[in-house]
């Protein structure tokens, strides 16, 4: 301890320069955590925003129904799952499940007078999305409601890019035309009751939501293309598909289950970018702290040359002379990540009260608000970490202190 | 007042056993394309509880042979035994014991730990040591008060005269009951006066407690004091003198 008590006065001797280090640290620390809170806040919206934004947490599909990848955008195929309301049934009452609710995919022309264009058309249940928690972005009109449609009274939402290549606007009436069951060709007038948007404007200029009921009739069938489920904490997707999967072992035919990662391959790439950008500005940091507090560390040294000397000529080990260089760096670590943590609190919360509105990321419509989402656990990790930086930035500074000879350290002025 | 004890009279090198057997000691510095040979065969022989100056002019070799004796360093040529074992042959660890328990260190720029108080900065090389607790306390505070500096202790070195700071090197040099005190010019930074106390502490350390002591200086006052005195040159022996108990000086 005594070591650790002399190493700790040694920082007093030269205020300013232990001050310049501390600042050094703390800054790294900071920035290590604003970049953290910020890529958090950035993966969690961004997944709650696939997930919410209707493809929730699991889907329950015909295992022939499923592309490899299992992206929603290369599904394909016809609705080929039968028998699904007993299903659905017993899905809605496994626990963290708020609803399982029938989607229909199709593809297909949608035209107004002159105008078509192809289209990816998403049907579902309008009331049990609200139970999942989706979130339907309306940019004029009406949202659709619950009740299925009666024949003739289908309507439709359109992505807002696709409503300006059509020219339609809500009120409108244009025609569905999609390949049905049999092979045939059917059309369906549908009204359109809204503009929304997904946030992706490659999505918006081909999506059409409609209800499940106005796809079945197109489509002139009952079944559909798959379950999907949402839960009340994206945490249990895990455990929650694991216990599904069970359930669904050795149904005929068989059913698969997919989670919301598998399929939005968008995620895993935005998350590999972010990593990637994360892991070039920690190094930077890293990089910049080890070499700084490693240089202050050797001026340390470097003017205490006699007195390291005359530590060793009373009988201090090289090895607790190592522990003073050491100790030094340490507590230079932890009091700069102990000050680095406080002002990151500090900037982390007063960024998250302003509320700093940010442009819209790349391939998306519309700004976010800027917040770090910043855990308990990264103020803890700031600290181990600037104490393993710092550790390597003694290296140095050590090895010149335990090869010093004695008589000439007892020599040096 | 009465007058400083003198130090203990030389024992004849058949009646005391030694402590030091210097023999053959050769060590030779670069500086640059320059081979400066700070000592050229030294032999010597220090007893038990003896007053040993060696005395000589600026680069003659005394801090070196200071450094040889400590085990500070380890010569070219020739060997250093302390109690009849060779320092040349001790390991890293064996050398670190040697230097905590065997030997006490006096400088003469002090190289007191300029963050430790004075008595941090004794109590220390019992800390190193491993003792522990009011055996610790007890040894530190004797060591102060036998060099009269019970009353400073808390200071730090930066707070302390120069006279002050060098009875807190000689508590340091003295805590750990070493076999031989080893003074590299203990006076030559201090005024004439302040010099005298601290020989004279020196002396009644020795004359008390039967310390080795062996100071490197060319302070004529130490020098006058010294029963015996080794005067090097140009990296040899020139004079081994020894005084009689009241007589002058003989060269042997």
């Amino acid at each position: 301890m005594k070591l650790a008590v002399i190493a700790l006065r040694n920082l007093a001797r030269n205020r300013r320069r232990t001050l310049l280090s501390l600042l050094i640290i703390a800054a790294g620390t900071i920035g290590i955590l604003l970049t953290t809170g910020f890529i958090r806040f950035s993966f969690v919206g961004l997944r709650e925003a696939i997930i919410h934004g209707g493809i929730g947490h699991l889907e329950v599909v015909p295992q022939t129904g499923i592309a490899e990848s299992g992206s929603s955008a290369e599904r394909s195929g016809l609705p080929a799952m039968a028998g699904w309301q007993e299903l659905r049934s017993e899905i809605e009452a496994m626990p963290h499940v708020l609803a399982a609710g029938a989607v229909v995919q199709l593809t297909g022309m949608l035209s107004k007078g002159e105008r078509s264009a192809a289209v990816l058309a998403l049907a579902d249940e309008p009331d049990r999305g609200r139970r999942m928690r989706f979130e339907v972005k309306l940019r004029g009109g009406m949202a659709l409601p619950d009740t299925p449609p009666a024949e003739g009274e289908d309507a439709v939402l359109l992505g807002a890019a696709l409503a300006r290549s059509l020219d339609a606007a809500p009120g409108d009436v244009l025609t569905l035309l999609a390949i049905t069951t049999d092979g045939t060709l059917n059309a369906l007038d549908v009204r359109v009751a809204g503009l929304m948007t997904t946030g992706m404007q490659e999505l918006d200029s081909r999506i059409v939501r409609m209800h499940l009921a106005s796809a079945q009739r197109l489509l002139g069938t009952s079944d559909i293309t798959s379950l999907i489920v949402g839960l009340d904490d994206t945490s249990q997707t895990s455990i929650v598909a694991a216990a599904l999967a069970t359930r669904l072992r050795g149904r005929e035919p068989s059913l698969t289950v997919v989670d919301w990662k598998m399929r939005a391959p968008f995620y895993g790439q935005v998350e590999s970018l972010y990593r990637g950008i994360f892991w070039f500005l920690g190094s930077v940091i890293v990089v910049l702290v080890c070499l700084s507090t490693s240089n202050t560390l050797m001026m340390s040294v470097m003017e205490r040359v006699r007195e390291i000397g005359t530590l060793l000529a009373i009988g201090t080990s090289r090895a607790q002379v190592a522990a003073i260089v050491l100790f030094e760096a340490l507590w230079l670590g932890l009091l700069g990540a102990l000050a680095g943590d406080l002002l990151g609190f500090t900037l982390v919360a007063g960024i998250n009260a302003v509320g700093i509105q940010m442009p819209p990321p790349p391939g998306a419509t519309g700004g976010i608000e800027l917040r770090l989402a910043s855990a308990p656990g990264d103020f803890a990790a700031t600290v181990a970490l600037m104490l393993a930086i710092l550790g390597v930035a003694a290296a140095v500074p050590v090895v010149m202190s335990v090869r010093l000879r004695i008589a000439d350290a007892l020599r040096h002025v | 007042m009465s007058a400083p004890p003198e130090p203990r009279r030389p024992l004849e090198p058949e009646s005391a056993p030694p402590i030091f057997q210097a023999s053959g000691l050769r060590k030779a510095y670069r500086l640059g394309a320059i081979t400066i040979e700070a000592l050229r065969g030294v032999d010597l022989v220090v007893a038990q509880g003896e007053f040993v100056v060696v005395a000589g002019p600026s680069g003659c070799g005394k801090t070196t042979l200071f450094n040889l004796l400590g085990a500070l360093d380890g010569p070219d040529a020739g060997s250093v035994r302390f109690e009849g074992s060779d320092l040349g042959r001790l390991t890293p660890g064996e050398r670190t014991l040697f230097l905590r328990r065997k030997v006490g260190f006096v400088f003469q720029s002090f190289n007191l730990i300029p963050v430790l108080t004075a008595y941090e900065n004794v109590e220390y090389p019992l800390w190193i040591d491993g003792l522990r607790g009011a055996e610790r306390r007890r040894r530190t505070e004797e060591a102060l008060a036998s060099v009269g500096l019970a009353a400073r202790m808390r200071q730090r070195p930066d707070q302390l005269s120069g006279g002050e700071r060098q009875r807190v090197a000689l508590a340091r040099g003295l805590v750990h009951q070493p076999r031989v005190i080893l003074a590299d010019e203990p006076t030559a930074n201090l005024d004439s006066g302040t010099g005298a106390e601290i020989v004279g502490l020196l002396a009644r350390i020795n004359s008390e407690r039967g310390t080795t002591f062996v100071i490197a200086t060319h302070d004529p006052a130490i020098v006058e004091r010294s029963p015996r005195t080794v005067r090097l040159l140009d990296g040899r022996v020139v004079a081994d003198e020894r005084a009689g108990p009241s007589g002058p000086r003989g060269t042997r």
